[in-house]
């Protein structure tokens, strides 16, 4: 492997520690938050992206545990997501990076990937239907403002792991073949 | 695996060891020895006429078909 590409993965390997530790301090952030609004819920102004849904919340209780459990499942995809992101760029060998343990990583990263999409496409079908019936959903559109990208790039990256796997698959055949 | 590999049975027949195989044939003894525990996918018309060359044998003899579901 060239001197050019194994910086760039290193460097790789570092913007994705920052992205994972981003979204391991979100999800956090985001799960205080859900807790503070359930039992003290005048102190949520002073937490995490101030999102106070207790008005949601006086109004239906269906509706706040709803919208909760979309936002609060789809961070923790993404911090899972990016876990095995960092597994799998700690334990490939880039000598010999076509393995079962690859390919598998590289399918379980497609579908968190497309997880992601469709839950946060739901969500927001769910939050535009609640606009609908009088409740105000403006600030959490940030949660899922990328529903389709993701299930673009789930779909993608199970088309190239479906692909590796049957590389690697062809990779063992011909290695048992004397 | 259906088919199975009498390898080890042709070589006491034949007195023959796996180090002086692997040398006559040109196999490595790893790749031999994949062979002979049935571990192996597949077999070049290449290895299996020098195997029988060097063994003086049929490929009968080699391998052999059981049926897995009697």
């Amino acid at each position: 492997m060239s001197k050019r590409n194994n910086v760039v993965f290193k460097g790789l390997n570092i913007v994705a520690w920052l992205i994972f530790i981003g979204l391991c301090i979100e999800a956090g952030g985001l799960i205080v938050n859900f807790i503070f609004s359930l039992f003290r819920p005048e102190s949520v102004q002073n937490l995490y992206q101030k999102l106070d849904l207790t008005e949601m919340y006086k109004d239906s209780k269906l509706a706040f545990f709803g919208i909760y459990s979309f936002i609060l499942s789809i961070s923790i995809l993404k911090v899972f997501l990016f876990y095995i992101v960092i597994r799998l760029m700690h334990k490939m060998d880039l000598t010999k990076p076509f393995n079962t343990f690859v390919s598998n990583q590289i399918l379980q990263i497609s579908y968190f990937t497309l997880s992601i999409g469709l839950f946060s496409f739901i969500a927001r079908q769910t939050a535009e239907n609640l606009m609908h019936h009088g409740f105000v959903t403006d600030n959490l559109n940030q949660f899922w403002a990328d529903s389709q990208a993701f299930i673009l790039m789930g779909a993608v990256i199970y088309i190239i792991g479906t692909i590796f796997k049957k590389g690697v698959e062809i990779q063992n055949e011909n290695d048992l073949t004397v | 695996m259906a088919i199975i590999v009498n390898l080890d049975v042709m070589m006491a027949k034949r007195k023959m060891s796996l180090n002086e195989l692997s040398d006559k044939v040109g196999l490595t003894l790893s790749n031999l020895s994949i062979l002979k525990t049935g571990k192996a996918k597949a077999i070049r018309f290449s290895t299996l006429d020098t195997i029988c060359n060097v063994l003086e044998c049929q490929p009968g003899d080699i391998l052999e078909y059981v049926n897995d579901e009697q």
